[in-house]
Formats: C-alpha cells, sequence, structure tokens
C-alpha cells in the first residue's frame, strides 16, 4: 500500500550513470534520506494510531480496570439517536452526493464534450464559478431556499447541495475525460443507429469509468467529512452525520466530556475513509495529476 | 430509430421537469390557510411539532410520552443540539419552518419574543388556576410590555457545591457551608493546606455561561444588581460586582483556585470535582445526578452566598411557548397547559429529581421527601433569571464581550482595567 | 478550508471550445445536436441554477435589505455594508484572519515542499512515506480538529506528559493560553493535516519538470541549493502559485479548527472572518449585515482570485 508516483513518466535513478565515489556518497544521504522519511512517516501518522490506541486503552475503556477493552465504542455507539444511525446517515448523504455528483457531470461533461448548444460556454463558467464563491455567502440563502422547496433538514436537500460544491471538479473532470475518448468510437454507434443516451451508456462509459470513479472518490470523501453545510442544514439531532454528531457529542456531554467516546468516534469516522483511499490511491492522485491541475 | 432514439430523452426529461414544478407549487400552496381550531372544548387528534435543545430533552421526553399516552394529540420532538440550537431556530424561522411549541433556554426568550416568533399567552396563563405559583423568575423574563409568551418548563439552578470528606480532612464542619464569598475563600485556603493534589476552590474561567450562572447570584445575594431594569445597560464595574470578581481574584492570586480554572471551558467542570480534590465550587443543580459519590467524595449542596453574606440562585433552564407561526395554537396550549398540571410536575418532574416549575409544590409530599430536591425548590423563590433583548449575544456567546471581561477581571493582570475596557462593549452589545 | 478543499484544485476553465463541429453540419442536425444538448446538461443546469446562482443572488439581496427572521424585508441601502466594516468583532477578525493565512501558508507550503522534494524520486520506502504524509488528508477537517481537540486536553492528552518525560514542564501545557500558543497550536494541526495534501500538489508539478534540466544542472556543476533555487523553483512556479491560491483561499476561509480548537478565544482573539460571519447570522440574528459581510469576502476572494489566475495565464503564455 503505497502512494503511487503522481506522474507517469518515472525519471531514471539518478545514480545509474553516476561513478563510484558518488555512488558512496548517495549511499551515505540515502541513509539520512531513509532515516529522515522514517521519522517523518512517525510523526504524521503518530496522532492517529495514539488515537486508536488511546480509544481502547484505559479504565474508561476496559470496564474500570486498567488493560484493553471496548466500552468507549460501547458508550459511542449509545449516545443519542445511536452510532448506527449517525453512520447510516453519513453512508445516506455521501451516497446520494455521489450519485448525484455523477449523474450531472456525467450527463454535463458528455453534452460539454460532444454537443454544441446555446449556454453551453455559460453553464460551463457559471459551474466554475462555484469555487470562486465562498460557501458562507451560499448556506444562509441555501437554507431559506431549501425551506421554501420542503427539503429543509433533509439527507436529500443536504446532498443536493454537497453535490453542487463537488460539480465544478466534477464536471471538469468528466469534461476532459470525454474529450480523451477519440470521436470515431461515439461516432461510428450514433451510426449504427443509437441514439445518444445509448451511446453513452454502452459506448463512452466503459471508457470514461476510471475519471468517475475519482469523481465518485472525491464527492464521497468530501461529503462524509463535510461538517459546515450539515451544521447548518440539518437541525433533527437524529439525521446528523457523523461529524456533527461528534461534536454534538462534545458538547452536549457538558461538564463532563468523554474524550474515550470522542476518541472512538474520531477512529469510526476516519475508518471508512483511510480505507477507501489505501484502496483507490491510484485514482485519487489521478485527480491531481489529470491536467486540471496544470494552472 | 435515430429521430426516435434523440427525442425520448428529452420528453422524458420534460415530464420529469413538469412533475417537479407540480411538486413545488402544491408545496407552496400548502403553505398558508390554517386549520380552524374548536371555539370550545378539547382540541384533540391533532400532530403537533415541538423542537427542544438536547440539554434538556430527558425531562421534555417524559412530558411528551406522558401526554402522548393520553390520546388527546401527537407531539412529536426534535432534538436540537446545543450548540446549534439558536441558529436552528434563525434558519427555521427564516425559512418559515418553527414548529408548533418551541422550547428554549430562559435567557434567549426576550430575543425569540423581540423577533416576534412567540405568540403571545398572556390570556392563556392567566385563566390556570395556579397562575401565580408558576416560577416568577421564568415568568418574568417570558414577558415583553405587558405580555406573557412562554410558561417555565425545565429549571437549572447555580448551587455551591463542596466536598464534606475534604471539610472533615481540614477541620471544618461539613454541615456549615460557607455563608458568604469570604467565608468561602477562608474555607478553600484551609482545604488548600492539605496539600497533594487537592485544591480549595474550582470555577469555570474560560466558559463565558458558565461565569455568569455561578457569579451572578453573589452579587444578588448582596442586594446588588447586574443588569438595568429593560436590559440594555449593564451595571458590571459597579461595585457589587466588582466585589464577587475580587473575591475570586482573591483565590486566585493566594492559589487556592484549582490551575485548571484558568482555563476550563466548562468541558471538564464536573470532571474536576468528581475526582474529589476539590474542596468547593459553584455549578448546576442538574450535576447531581451525574456525579458519583465515594470514599474521596461525599456531596454538600448550599445556596451560593453573596461577598458579605445572602443567598442566591441563578434560575436558569427553559421555557416553552407557542410559536406565532403555529396553526393548532389551542392543541399546542393543550400539551403546555398540561405540563404545568400538579400530576405532571410531579409525576415527570419530581418524581425524576428535577425540581417542579411551580412554587406551590415545594411541599408537596413528593418534594418534601426527597431532600436536595426539597433544598432546590426552597431556593427558587430567591433566584433570579436576568433578562435582555441581546442577552445571548453578549453574554451566552464565545465572541461576546462579557467572557473577556469576567475571564481578565479574575485571571487576568488588573480588574479595574479589565473593567474598563470591556464594560463599554457590554453596554454596546446590549444596547445594539 | 472550504468544503471544496480539494476540487478547489481546478480553478481555470480552458479557454478552447472543445468540440469540433459535425462532419455534416445540417439545419435539422444542428438543431437536434443543440436540443441533445440541453436536455444532457439539464440535470447540471437545475442544479447549478437552483442551488448556486439563486442563492448568490439571494445573498446580495439579503444584504440590501432589513432581514427580520419573520415579516417583510425592508430596503436599506448600503447600511448593512456601514455596519459590517464599523464592527469591531469583524474587523479584528479580518485582521486575525490575514494573519493566520500568512503564518499557515508560509509554514504549510514550506514544509510541503520539503516533504514533496525527500519524496520526489521513486526509492524504497518513498511510496509508503508518501501515503504516510498523505493519510492525514484523507481525515475530515472537523474529525481531525475533535483528534487535536483531546491531544492537546490536559486530562486526555500525551502530550503534557511526553513532554514532562522529556523534562520540559510539569505535565500540563496551556495550549490555547494565550493569543500566540492559541494561535500556533492550530497551525500545527493545521499543518498536519493539509502537509501531505499539499505534498502531492507540489510532487504533481515537480515531476512534470524534465529530468534533463536537472542532468544540465548537473553538469554545469550546480551544487542542491542552486539546483533548487535557480532551475526546480523557478519551473515549479505555476504549481506553487497554484498551491499558493488554494492554501490561502482555504486559511482566509477558516471555520471548523478554530470554532471546534479556540472557540475564538483567548478573549476572541482567534475569531476569524467566517466565525463573524456565522455569528451575525445565527447568534445576533442579523441575516442582513451577515449577508452583507459574505458578500464582502466574496468579493475580496473572486477579485483575488482572477488576479491570481490572470497572473498564472500570462506566466503560462511566456512559457
Amino acid at each position: 500500500m503505497s502512494l503511487p508516483p503522481a506522474s507517469a513518466a518515472a525519471t531514471p535513478p539518478a545514480s545509474r550513470r553516476a561513478g563510484r565515489r558518488r555512488r558512496i556518497l548517495v549511499r551515505i544521504t540515502a541513509t539520512g534520506r531513509h532515516t529522515t522519511l522514517l521519522a517523518l512517516a512517525v510523526l504524521f501518522l503518530a496522532p492517529l494510531l495514539w488515537t486508536a490506541w488511546a480509544s481502547v486503552r484505559g479504565p474508561r475503556a476496559a470496564g474500570g480496570a486498567e488493560g484493553v477493552g471496548l466500552d468507549n465504542y460501547r458508550r459511542l455507539a449509545e449516545y443519542g439517536a445511536g452510532l448506527p444511525q449517525y453512520t447510516a446517515n453519513s453512508l445516506v448523504v455521501s451516497l446520494l452526493t455521489v450519485a448525484g455528483t455523477l449523474t450531472a457531470a456525467t450527463l454535463g461533461g458528455y453534452a460539454a464534450a460532444r454537443f454544441r448548444f446555446p449556454g453551453r460556454d455559460l453553464l460551463f463558467l457559471v459551474t466554475l464559478g462555484i469555487l470562486m464563491v465562498p460557501y458562507p455567502t451560499l448556506l444562509v440563502p441555501l437554507y431559506v431556499l431549501l425551506g421554501r422547496l420542503g427539503l429543509e433538514n433533509s439527507h436529500l436537500g443536504l446532498a443536493l447541495v454537497l453535490t453542487m460544491f463537488q460539480l465544478p471538479f466534477a464536471l471538469f473532470m468528466m469534461r476532459n475525460a470525454f474529450d480523451g475518448v477519440p470521436r470515431d468510437l461515439d461516432e461510428a454507434a450514433l451510426i449504427d443507429g443509437c441514439g445518444p443516451v445509448r451511446t453513452l451508456v454502452r459506448v463512452l462509459i466503459p471508457v470514461v469509468v476510471p475519471a468517475m470513479v475519482t469523481v465518485g472518490l472525491f464527492a464521497f470523501l468530501a461529503s462524509w467529512n463535510e461538517f459546515i453545510a450539515p451544521l447548518m442544514l440539518l437541525s433533527d439531532d437524529s439525521l446528523l452525520t457523523l461529524p456533527t454528531a461528534l461534536a454534538a457529542m462534545r458538547s452536549s456531554s457538558h461538564g463532563a466530556i468523554d474524550f474515550g467516546a470522542l476518541q472512538a468516534g474520531v477512529i469510526v469516522s476516519a475508518v471508512p475513509c483511510t480505507a477507501l483511499f489505501l484502496l483507490l490511491q491510484r485514482h485519487y492522485v489521478r485527480g491531481f495529476t489529470s491536467g486540471a491541475l496544470k494552472g | 430509430m435515430n429521430e426516435r432514439g434523440s427525442r425520448r430523452p428529452w420528453r422524458r426529461a420534460a415530464a420529469a421537469l413538469a412533475a417537479l414544478l407540480a411538486t413545488l407549487l402544491v408545496t407552496a400552496a400548502t403553505g398558508c390557510g390554517a386549520a380552524p381550531e374548536p371555539a370550545d372544548g378539547r382540541p384533540t387528534g391533532h400532530t403537533l411539532t415541538m423542537w427542544t435543545r438536547a440539554a434538556t430533552e430527558a425531562q421534555t421526553r417524559r412530558f411528551i410520552d406522558a401526554y402522548n399516552a393520553l390520546g388527546r394529540n401527537s407531539v412529536e420532538l426534535r432534538v436540537i443540539p446545543n450548540d446549534t440550537y439558536q441558529q436552528q431556530i434563525a434558519t427555521a424561522a427564516g425559512g418559515d419552518n418553527l414548529p408548533d411549541i418551541l422550547g428554549s433556554d430562559v435567557v434567549y426568550v426576550q430575543k425569540f419574543i423581540e423577533q416576534g416568533l412567540l405568540a403571545d399567552i398572556t390570556g392563556r396563563i392567566d385563566a390556570l388556576d395556579f397562575a401565580d405559583a408558576l416560577v416568577p423568575a421564568h415568568l418574568e423574563v417570558a414577558t415583553a410590555a405587558g405580555a406573557r409568551h412562554a410558561v417555565p418548563h425545565a429549571l437549572d439552578l447555580s448551587v455551591l457545591f463542596y466536598n464534606r470528606v475534604l471539610y472533615e480532612r481540614a477541620g471544618l464542619d461539613p454541615d456549615r457551608p460557607p455563608r458568604s464569598l469570604t467565608e468561602m475563600a477562608e474555607h478553600a485556603a484551609r482545604i488548600q493546606r492539605l496539600g497533594g493534589e487537592v485544591s480549595g476552590a474550582y470555577l469555570a474561567g474560560q466558559c463565558q455561561g458558565c461565569l455568569l450562572f455561578t457569579l451572578w447570584p453573589s452579587v444578588w445575594a448582596g442586594g446588588g444588581e447586574v443588569l438595568s431594569p429593560d436590559g440594555t445597560s449593564a451595571h458590571l464595574d459597579a461595585p457589587e460586582m466588582a466585589g464577587v470578581f475580587a473575591a475570586y481574584r482573591g483565590m486566585a492570586e493566594a492559589g487556592v483556585l484549582a490551575e485548571g480554572s484558568r482555563r476550563e471551558s466548562g468541558a471538564t467542570w464536573i470532571t474536576a470535582f468528581q475526582t474529589g480534590n476539590i474542596g468547593v465550587a459553584p455549578m448546576s443543580s442538574t450535576f447531581l445526578g451525574r456525579i458519583e459519590e465515594g470514599e474521596r467524595l461525599r456531596i454538600g449542596v448550599a445556596p451560593i452566598p453573596g461577598a458579605d453574606g445572602g443567598a442566591s440562585t441563578f434560575v436558569g433552564g427553559d421555557v416553552v411557548g407557542i410559536t406565532s407561526t403555529s396553526r393548532h395554537p389551542e392543541a399546542a396550549w393543550d400539551f403546555i397547559s398540561w405540563t404545568l398540571g400538579e400530576e405532571a410536575q410531579l409525576s415527570v418532574l419530581a418524581a425524576n429529581s428535577d425540581v417542579p416549575a411551580r412554587t406551590d409544590l415545594a411541599d408537596a409530599p413528593r418534594v418534601r421527601a426527597n431532600e436536595r430536591l426539597r433544598t432546590m425548590s426552597e431556593l427558587v423563590p430567591l433566584g433570579r433569571t436576568p433578562r435582555a433583548v441581546e442577552f445571548g449575544a453578549t453574554f451566552n456567546d464565545p465572541q461576546g464581550p462579557w467572557l473577556t471581561l469576567a475571564h481578565n477581571a479574575v485571571f487576568g493582570p488588573d480588574l479595574a482595567a479589565a473593567l474598563a475596557a470591556n464594560d463599554p462593549l457590554v453596554d454596546a452589545s446590549l444596547a445594539r | 478550508m472550504p468544503p471544496t478543499a480539494s476540487p478547489a484544485l481546478f480553478p481555470a476553465p480552458p479557454e478552447t471550445a472543445r468540440s469540433r463541429p459535425s462532419p455534416r453540419p445540417g439545419a435539422g442536425r444542428r438543431a437536434r445536436e443543440a436540443r441533445t444538448g440541453i436536455v444532457l446538461s439539464l440535470p447540471l443546469a437545475a442544479v447549478v441554477a437552483v442551488l448556486f446562482v439563486v442563492p448568490v443572488g439571494l445573498a446580495g439581496w439579503m444584504s440590501l435589505h432589513d432581514w427580520p427572521l419573520l415579516g417583510a424585508p425592508a430596503f436599506s441601502g448600503g447600511r448593512n455594508y456601514a455596519l459590517a466594516v464599523q464592527d469591531r468583532l469583524f474587523v479584528e477578525a479580518v485582521v486575525f484572519t490575514l494573519k493566520y493565512t500568512a503564518v499557515t501558508t508560509v509554514v504549510l507550503l514550506t514544509l510541503s515542499l520539503g516533504l514533496a522534494l525527500l519524496v520526489q524520486r521513486p526509492g524504497r520506502g518513498v511510496g509508503l512515506a508518501r501515503t504516510a504524509f498523505f493519510q492525514p488528508a484523507v481525515v475530515g477537517l472537523a474529525v481531525a480538529s475533535l483528534l487535536w481537540y483531546v491531544i492537546f486536553s490536559d486530562e486526555a492528552g500525551p502530550l503534557g506528559p511526553l513532554l514532562a518525560a522529556l523534562g520540559i514542564g510539569d505535565g500540563t501545557v496551556d495550549w490555547f493560553g494565550t493569543p500566540g500558543a492559541a494561535l500556533w497550536s492550530t497551525v500545527l494541526m493545521i499543518t498536519w493535516r493539509f502537509a501531505g495534501f499539499y505534498m502531492l500538489v507540489l510532487l504533481t508539478g515537480l515531476q512534470a519538470i524534465p529530468d534533463d534540466v536537472y542532468e544540465a544542472a548537473r553538469v554545469d556543476g550546480a551544487g542542491w541549493w542552486r539546483t533548487l533555487r535557480h532551475v526546480t523553483l523557478p519551473l515549479l512556479r505555476p504549481t506553487l502559485a497554484l498551491a499558493l491560491t488554494l492554501c490561502v483561499t482555504g486559511s482566509l476561509l477558516a471555520f471548523e479548527q478554530f470554532v471546534l480548537l479556540t472557540s475564538g478565544g483567548p478573549d476572541n482573539s482567534t475569531v476569524t472572518v467566517v466565525m463573524t460571519v456565522y455569528r451575525q447570522a445565527f447568534t445576533l440574528l442579523d441575516v442582513g449585515v451577515a449577508a452583507a459581510m459574505s458578500v464582502l469576502v466574496a468579493l475580496v476572494l473572486v477579485v483575488g482570485n482572477v488576479v491570481q489566475l490572470s497572473i498564472l495565464r500570462e506566466r503560462g503564455d511566456r512559457r
């Protein structure tokens, strides 16, 4: 499990063409570099590892005795509407966001890459404009608006808002992906009598699946971790997502904050993202190297 | 084939869009037109919505469960995290989504009345047999321009907690808690001399709500006022308030306030006392049920004294009212008035060691049987609830000017300077 | 950092129109193509219009009105803007936010660049190290703040005892006791959370630099430092500028880290702009002034971004 090189064009090892003296020098610096890397890696991993360890250790975790136990997780599971409920809420919101983002961005990216229609460039520019406007500017009116649409305090409303925040990146990725597919491929299908939707589903989507995975992964991580939007848009305690439920747990246990349960909550929230990232990191890194980054 | 292939999705999308628009129109249309309420007789069969903050969820839920079992109306509760309660009310009001029944931290109710969120229920309250017995401090704060908008719902009193074990070890009489802040400082100093992990006293010094909740009663106990009657200015630099600050400041300088006091944000307020290492500390009555006693900790409870004597308490907690946008005010009042009845007060509140919201129930056998509950109930008439429209923004908000003032008044380099620098900001905030 | 921290990577719309005209343009076919394009982009257009364009307009509208929670708004002209710029907390928050942004950006980008240079070339353990550095970035900012909230706490945190074991302090450290301490403690958390992210951003730039450039520098006898100063950094400039934009924008909109770690304390010394907007709207229930504040923030950011992008583009053209 290691992060792949961000660029496909790997650089040849510098030492290959170097002389013997140089090789020794390189070996010395390499040892220094390895030590530095190791020390830094430990530093970066330590907070999370310590939290994981602390969440199962000590009297509050082990039923009063010193030792190891799952009591912190048990108390976390019983807090408020229950951990399963909050986890389910997070999942629902994240999956709705992923679905919404993929639908809008795939269709929109396809349209932007393959069809000429009035307002196309405007739509593209306005979508990218989402990045320019700070979210607090949007959240106050958004709440008023969702209320009028009957979507206040609902996972669907929240997911739509999160989808909107994802669209600039997603549309950019998907349009680039469709642009990268040779036109002959879908034109042949069109000539064979497939409509644009069937062409998309049968011919193009299989080709752009990697880009869709990247878009979906970004959307999932962002919505799973989002804090302010659910904080403002959800009012019912039993609808809260994990990060907001944890923050609420911290403040509601006023006077006797349950550090152990909080640490357990941090681990429960971090594990799915970490697992997903380790599993799909190649796709994640693609988000950085898709050309979108080069300014 | 080619033709139809490209048209079909267009038609489908158009149909979906039309359906969406229709839904929006219907949703918008149902927003108006209030259902008629029966003019006489008890309204039944309504579904009411109620919001409460997480802090008072337990009491509220017990009320609702008992009421719903009666089969008259059905109340649905939404519990809102404490941190975002005000914000959720604000956004709900902006979106026209308020519930029928609104529970509110009593200190915010003036703001909600000013914003027009709560209906005038003066007539309804006056019609109650026991109107005079409703906790006066709450009722007064729920009144604006002579009109009453809410009734007491759950009480949270500030009291002095002391550790009887440490009192005994320090050679103090555990049945004689401090009767003035001067005495409190003396007791704390005696206990501090026990050494080791033990500290004389504790204060939540970085928690705006805790500081006002625990310090203001000392001002009232000494006959002073904290706020002007209309709540648009404060007397924080007056001798009474300054005297209270000076008393705690003295304890801090003498080193008898536990080191954690300076940075206590409220998060570990109970935890500190729970260790059994704190001699005496003003805290919340609701903590009683949350602290475990043991060999190192036996709890004594006493009224909060003034600098030189007297006793008072901060009558905090929640009030409840009917929103001005409710379409079922009769049914909502049926629920609210039921919660105030003797049966509900005793079987829901007193039975769970919560202080009743009616002063006439302090003598009820169920209250008298519980010694601590009796002590609390007897404190209620002595207590006060501050009244100001801008209370939340000025005092109960970490970014308001009060926290800076109070923290520096006790822990800062200079008391007079802390008051002089921040008192104008408090007044400006209150007068907004 | 904004909720869209990662997607904010992609600021510049490409200039060229991507789709070529169809091979056999006929009026009917073009109309059909236009219709299909419109239908396909409807979901996207609907979300963008309803959830972005309308709220932006609404924010502007609100900022020009007295906006009571209930009842009709009344036009108030520029009064909300006047109140916003006179608000002491807002002005102090602007100053603090700028200071925080400067500190964070310098610390974060320096460290990230160092990390990126360290793991630039493939080698044994390099992939693992990259993953380790990047790992914190997949933990949500709010969750990361809560994680560090425990680490910084007296009661449960390991740092006080750890330092005491090294002979520093007495076991408790007041991480948020003074304005400076609160700022640097938060910067420490943010550095942990974001260093790997910016490392990855810079890494893409580093790896786009052709190897023969380094080779040429070596032939010229340039040492490590000179190569960095005269070869790497100039060629990395577009990526650095991008990372700078992201970091500055994210820091200017800081919210979670301060709400959850410092609550703006001590003595309101760590209140950020977004916190004052939030407070204005939801504690003071003054939506009009809050809208005015957020419009001001938006304007500053848009202007800043446009300037930044045009500089980026000019440079790109010159190359």
